[in-house]
């Protein structure tokens, strides 16, 4: 107890022994701070005075001399803003005075001077708002300028003025020479940007000239404003190094230097330097007495202030020291005990630390990713980049030589196209600052062995405090199997969105289709149902029954077109119809085009006609079938949607610029029928589209008629597109290009017309402008008119003039009079001296006995061409009517046909129909039976076979090869034709390969059927 | 015809320039000292009197004002040319205005009267009123060119022509022939074609009191030589309107003094080498000659010259006309005893002023007067060098 006392008690004492002394060690510190601060003080007051001198005359000069610099710079500034206002002065602003003064202007808004000018040769000032004569103002511009010129000139008292002149070459104005170019700058306004004087009226500047006159009218300390420097400072009481005569000298040679004088009672010091360029000094005063009283004002203050700022320190730093004493003892000893179990947390983190190391270690290997490190300086610097072994045997290489540690080993690998992907995620991780971001890319290297192989790598950075990166640390992983099946199944993944998307659209086409032909077969059934079984039930009224079957068979074509395109769609979709190119004759194709609508256009009660225009090439290779098609369907479409009363037309046009060889055609089909809606102008061309208001108006369609017709034209690489309005009508236009098969139309002129005058008379301009271009071809002199009247006036005029036309070529049907009238007044006129051409688009045959007895020579039917024109001109120009050839009506007589048909019904409607055309007729229910009876035939116990296709035992085409097998002449090359529903180009192909004459589809056409048999049993 | 630029007088303060009251009411001040000093000086202006035109504007209300006779007190280059000169106040009509001046030659006096032009223009651009002008001569005084120039200009479409008539009779009809045919046309700067000399121009700025200026130097020049000896007179142009006037005002003078002689008068035809070598030979027939008044601008050049070249510097006392640069030079170095000086500022700020208001359709009256006429002031060796800096931006 008692030495625990004794211990306390020391410990107590030593205590106040360490207190006193800190107390006193205190005292003595304060005392010693405090003389030295005295005496410090007192020292730096002198030293800090010459230090201010020093570092004024330091601060003066380089004050001065970068002032002096932008002075000079500004007037450099000034004559380039000159040269580059001359570089863009364009000659059409010396046009007049006024373009040159916009120019001035511009020029003097642009670099903000008072005047920018131009001096001519004559001494002429041109500036932006004057033209004067007289230069003693510009005194020093009189003279032949060679480089920039800078002058000053009191031009408006106090306005002191900057006047920098340049030399101009090469520039007239009013072919009188521009020599110099100036501009006039305020030279207060040039220099403000310098600050001349300060506010506290401590420092000045100012500019003088090298004798000491002012420059601006500022004052510079005591010295008079504008008042002379050199003069005034003879007054000055100079310091010692500094003399008025050497200020002279500096300022007279442009060298800089600094004065210190007293001038009215104020310690002064002056820096001035030259600037550049001109014989300005630029000077910079400052004074010393008011910047001295300041210093030693400050001084006597940081010395009271750091006296007291040294007792409260020792203060503070007393009771700071004990506390630090007295906690530092506690904190040693709980140090201590903290070591002891640090020391022992910080060994099991370093064994755990090993165990996680080698574990990771092994990880690595067992999963073959690679490691890589980088380590950075402060500066953010790479400094040391690291492969793992196994990073670079996953990359194919053995060692270091092959794959160093450096960071282009491994980016001259990378994939040019993830290069900079790469980089770009490298450089991104690197100077994210935050650390927040992780490097983690995929991409593409170049391995020895393997190739281009797909890595995936990784990796954080460790950073100092203020961020920048200390070591970039990650793994290294090879994906490029994973990439590989990513890549597949991707592919597979797109494969199969693809088909799914075809599936659900064939669905979706198919469910249309089915919709589509659903109705439309209903539609036409439901008539003939319905009305068959009205027929049925109104047998006796012989009436009634035959509107049902005629509405029975209006359903039934309909169908049939129905299943025609129908098929004729699926045929061209599935690439089975050909284009078979033949020669055709374009008159033909039109004439045809004609006959076949004529009776359709006379019932519909519509205009029709067909024009061409400089068909040139008559005879091209084409497929005239397809053609046909698709006029017709063009023509049907149009005389569908037109009402009665409008008008539907045909146009051929051939075009230029086409290769040798080939023509250009235009097919327009105009007519001015419902039209169509911009909506439905989009899909005209699509299957199963039909206008909407199509049902309302009970007009019938497949809707397919456009999209083959569409089809067909691509097929032969021509276009299609049509125009449409609502209301007004529309106009399909097909180009096509064919080969010519026969050289151009003959060109050459009619001997026997040659200069001879002929007068066309059309209401069409187009049939008129065409007709006229085809008579002058072949040598004639056409006049035209559209007016009936007009071309009998005309008539009478030539009469007059002796100067009759030796042709006429006239419309039948013009509005102010039709044609048999004109030509009746016209052959009133000449007589019958000569020919007089009615052209028409309509059947003459009706008017034709009218026509003659007016004096029509013959007819022409539109469209005419060019050979058709020459062809009627050429002949003697007699008679020659478009005589319609009245076919000799063949006789079926005593004709005997075996009938090969399996179908009872079929067979019942062509025996009828044969026998009603005189036929004898036998029937034969199969292949098989028709051969077994021509067999027993002899010749001439029949004269034709009708050969079903498909029947049940033998098939037509099997029948007939068989029939021409047979050794008994007069039986085995006995005509036969297929009349089958297998009606298709290949159909027809097949049967005449297996042996047969000809052709007809099912359903029958009888005219064509009839038409058919006529021939073969002509040439039999 | 060079010459006549200095037809100038002395110290007529212009009416209607500046005009604002603290102008009215500094030269107010100015009439004042100007009285007290002619009293205490008790020099009389007999000769110098006004000519008391009708609708002459003067200020002061005397035409000559007599400047200080003394190197002691002098005219601030400032009051010389007045550049503090500012606007009157006036509302132009227009945005825009263009104007035609045509005086009689290329000369350094004309480019003064330039800048007047130039300074008032841009003030009233500054008001955002457009002055665009042609200020042009020919080499030499021509009164067919200034007639050709009229008429050229008058097919131009200029508000205002403005003409420094280089000769009354030949220029007057053109003016009033242009003037009939709707042209307005004023006059201005050195030479006038009044209504008395059957020209009808709307207006006048410029000098009208040469016989004033002339007298005023010889009073300065006789008081120099303390009103006794001989002195020879130098004149521009005979029958030179401003001229003549210069030379009577010259005239009048010397003849009040009976110790003062005049013993020679010569014309320099407006040639500085002409008055020159006229000076050369006067010195050689008088060796007793005190002094030379020149009366026009090229008159104390060519003296000066002469003076010096015969060593006679200091000894001979010559007093001129105008603000020639050589001039100036022998008036620092002493050469040249004085010179009047006309404000040619004044008169081409004036013509802007005046033009803009004929151009506005206003007559003389009470917007400006028929004669705006200009100050002319004697100036001595202590005001060269800042005249010099001041018009020439010559630094010493």
């Amino acid at each position: 107890m008692s030495e625990l006392q004794n211990h306390g008690m020391e410990e107590k004492q030593q205590r106040k022994q360490t207190v006193a002394f800190a107390l006193l060690g205190g005292v003595i510190i304060a005392a010693i701070l405090l003389v030295t601060t005295i005496w410090a003080s007192g020292k730096a007051r002198s030293s800090t005075s010459q230090a201010v001198k020093r570092v004024s005359e330091f601060y003066l000069e380089e004050l001065a001399g970068r002032r002096a610099q932008v002075v000079s710079e500004e007037l450099k500034n000034h004559v380039t803003y000159m040269k580059n206002a001359l570089d863009i002065l364009e000659p059409s602003y010396l046009e007049s005075q006024e373009s040159l003064r916009e120019f001035l202007g511009k020029v003097k808004k642009l670099y903000g001077v008072d005047k920018f000018a131009l001096v001519d040769e004559n001494g002429i000032v041109y500036a932006q708002h004057s033209t004067t004569s007289g230069l003693s103002r510009y005194g020093f511009l009189s003279q032949e300028l060679t480089e920039p010129v800078i002058h000053t000139q009191n031009l408006y008292g106090a306005r002191k003025q900057v006047i920098l002149a340049i030399p101009v070459e090469d520039v007239f104005f009013q072919g009188v020479q521009i020599k110099i170019c100036f501009i006039q700058i305020n030279i207060s306004e040039m220099l403000s940007s310098l600050t001349l004087q300060t506010n506290d009226n401590e420092t000045y500047c100012n500019l003088y000239y090298r004798n000491g006159e002012s420059l601006t009218n500022d004052s510079f300390g005591y010295l008079t404003a504008g008042k002379n420097l050199l003069v005034a400072l003879e007054e000055a009481e100079m310091q010692e190094g500094s003399s008025c005569e050497r200020l002279r000298e500096d300022f007279e040679n442009g060298r800089r230097g600094q004065i210190s004088f007293r001038y009215q009672g104020a310690e002064e010091e002056l820096c001035y330097v030259p600037v550049e360029g001109t014989n300005w000094m630029l000077t910079i005063l400052i004074r010393n007495n008011v910047i001295r009283e300041q210093i030693g004002s400050i001084s006597t203050e940081m010395m009271e202030r750091s006296i007291i700022q040294i007792i409260i320190t020792v203060l503070v730093m007393l009771v700071v020291f004990s506390l630090l004493i007295h906690q530092s003892r506690k904190s040693a000893q709980f140090l201590l005990e903290q070591e002891k179990a640090d020391g022992n947390r910080i060994r099991a983190a370093y064994a755990q630390i090993e165990r996680e190391q080698t574990a990771m270690d092994n990880i690595h290997a067992a999963l073959g990713s690679g490691l890589w490190s980088m380590e950075f300086n402060a500066r953010g610097e790479l400094i040391s980049c690291t492969w793992s072994d196994v990073f670079r045997r996953m990359v194919g290489y053995e060692s270091k030589e092959d794959f160093p540690d450096r960071m282009e080993s491994w980016s001259d690998l990378l994939h040019e196209e993830d290069k900079e992907r790469v980089l770009i995620e490298y450089w991104d991780t690197v100077k994210d600052y935050t650390n927040e971001k992780t490097y983690n890319v995929e991409y593409r290297l170049l391995t020895k062995h393997a190739g281009w192989r797909w890595f995936h790598a990784a990796g954080r950075l460790s950073r100092r405090e203020d961020g920048s990166p200390i070591t970039f640390v990650g793994l290294f992983v090879d994906i490029d199997d994973e990439k590989q099946m990513e890549e597949l199944l991707k592919r597979q993944k797109i494969d199969l969105q693809d088909a799914l998307a075809a599936a659900q659209h064939a669905n979706k086409a198919k469910t249309t289709f089915l919709n589509n032909m659903s109705h439309d077969i209903r539609t036409p059934m439901n008539a003939i149902i319905g009305f068959t079984s009205l027929a049925a039930t109104h047998i006796d009224n012989r009436e009634q029954v035959q509107d049902y079957l005629s509405k029975i068979t209006t359903s039934s074509n309909h169908l049939l077109s129905l299943i025609n395109d129908v098929l004729d769609m699926s045929r061209i979709e599935s690439g089975k119809v050909k284009i078979e190119e033949k020669e055709t004759s374009l008159p033909e194709v039109m004439h045809d085009l004609k006959t076949i609508v004529q009776a359709d256009i006379t019932s519909r009660q519509l205009e029709f006609y067909i024009d061409t225009a400089d068909v040139v090439n008559e005879h091209v290779l084409c497929d005239k079938l397809r053609l046909n098609q698709v006029l017709l369907n063009l023509l049907s479409n149009a005389m569908k949607f037109t009402k009665p009363g409008g008008m539907v037309s045909v146009r051929i046009l051939q075009k230029g610029n086409t290769p040798e060889g080939f023509a250009s055609y235009e097919f327009q089909v105009k007519d001015t029928g419902v039209g169509m809606s911009r909506e439905f102008l989009e899909h005209v061309f699509e299957p199963f589209e039909r206008e909407k208001t199509t049902t309302i108006s009970g007009i019938q369609g497949t809707g397919l008629g456009m999209a083959i017709t569409k089809n067909i034209v691509d097929m032969m690489g021509g276009t299609i597109t049509v125009d449409s309005k609502e209301g007004k009508g529309s106009t399909f236009t097909v180009d096509l290009q064919f080969r010519i098969c026969s050289g151009p139309v003959r060109q050459d002129e009619i001997p026997q017309l040659k200069g001879l005058r002929a007068l066309v008379a059309d209401d069409d301009f187009n049939t008129c402008s065409s007709v006229t271009k085809m008579l002058s071809t072949i040598g004639m002199r056409p006049d035209w008119t559209t007016s009936g009247k007009e071309a009998v006036l005309r008539v009478k005029l030539a009469r007059d003039q002796n100067d009759s036309y030796a042709a006429y070529i006239i419309d039948w049907l013009m509005p102010d009079m039709n044609g048999i009238e004109v030509v009746r007044r016209v052959r009133g006129i000449i007589g019958d001296e000569a020919p007089i051409i009615i052209l028409t688009a309509y059947d003459w045959s009706d008017i034709e006995e009218e026509a003659r007895k007016a004096g029509v020579t013959a007819f022409c039917s539109k469209p005419i061409f060019l050979s058709e024109l020459r062809e009627i001109l050429e002949s003697p120009f007699t008679m020659q009517a478009m005589e319609k050839g009245e076919e000799e009506q063949a006789s079926f007589e005593g004709k005997k046909i075996l009938l090969v048909e399996d179908n009872e019904l079929n067979q019942e409607i062509a025996v009828e129909i044969l026998q009603e055309e005189g036929f004898m007729m036998d029937v034969a229910d199969d292949g098989m039976v028709a051969v077994e009876k021509l067999k027993e035939a002899v010749p001439g116990q029949y004269d034709l076979v009708l050969m079903d296709i498909q029947m049940p035992i033998l098939n037509g085409y099997e029948a007939t090869k068989q029939i021409r097998a047979l050794n008994k002449p007069g039986i085995s090359d006995i005509p036969i034709i297929a009349m089958t529903a297998n009606a298709f180009d290949e159909d027809k192909k097949a049967a005449l390969e297996a042996g047969m004459n000809g052709h007809i589809a099912k359903p029958i056409d009888i005219p064509k059927l009839m038409e058919i048999l006529t021939e073969i049993l002509k040439q039999d | 015809m060079a010459g006549e630029e200095d037809c100038g007088a002395v110290h007529g303060e212009g009416y209607g320039k500046g005009a604002g009251k603290k102008e009215w009411r500094r030269q107010g001040f100015a009439f004042i000292i100007w009285i007290a000093i002619s009293c205490v000086s008790g020099l009389g202006l007999a000769g110098c009197g006004e000519k008391t035109e009708d609708g002459v504007s003067d200020v002061s209300g005397e035409t000559v004002e007599e400047s200080s006779h003394s190197a002691e007190s002098h005219n601030p280059p400032a009051r010389v040319v007045n550049f503090g000169r500012e606007l009157d106040g006036y509302r132009p009509l227009k945005k825009e205005y263009n104007f035609y001046f045509t005086y009689k030659l290329v000369h350094p006096w004309w480019d003064a009267v330039a800048l007047g032009i130039e300074n008032a223009a841009r003030e009233y651009e500054e008001m955002g009123i457009v002055i665009n002008y042609e200020y042009l001569a020919p080499d030499e005084a021509s009164a067919r060119d200034q007639i050709r120039r009229m008429s050229e200009a008058s097919g131009r479409g200029f508000d205002v022509i403005g003409v420094d008539v280089a000769d009354v009779d030949i220029v007057a009809p053109a003016i009033n022939e242009l003037m009939a045919g709707g042209q307005k046309i004023m006059t201005f700067s050195s030479s006038d074609a009044a209504k008395e000399d059957g020209c009808d121009r709307i207006a006048y700025v410029g000098n009208t009191h040469n016989y004033e200026d002339g007298a005023a130097l010889t009073e300065a020049l006789c008081k120099r030589l303390e009103y006794s000896g001989k002195i020879a007179l130098l004149v521009g142009i005979e029958e030179a309107p401003c001229h003549e006037d210069r030379a009577r005002g010259v005239q009048d003078v010397i003849g009040k003094y009976p110790d003062m002689e005049i013993v020679e008068i010569a014309y320099d035809e407006d040639s500085v080498e002409n008055a020159c070598e006229l000076t050369r030979e006067m010195l050689k027939r008088h060796e007793d000659l005190a002094g030379i008044v020149c009366c026009n601008m090229s008159n104390p050049v060519g003296a000066a010259r002469a003076v010096i070249e015969a060593g006679l510097q200091g000894e001979i006392v010559i007093v001129g006309m105008d603000h020639d640069q050589e001039a100036l030079r022998y008036l620092r170095d002493g050469i040249i005893y004085a010179l009047g000086v006309q404000d040619c500022y004044s008169i081409g700020y004036d013509t802007i002023q005046v033009a803009v208001k004929i151009a506005d359709g206003l007559l003389p009256g009470e917007a400006y007067p028929e004669k705006t006429q200009e100050m002319t002031t004697i100036i001595y060796q202590d005001s060269a060098s800042e005249a010099l800096q001041m018009l020439y931006g010559e630094i010493d």
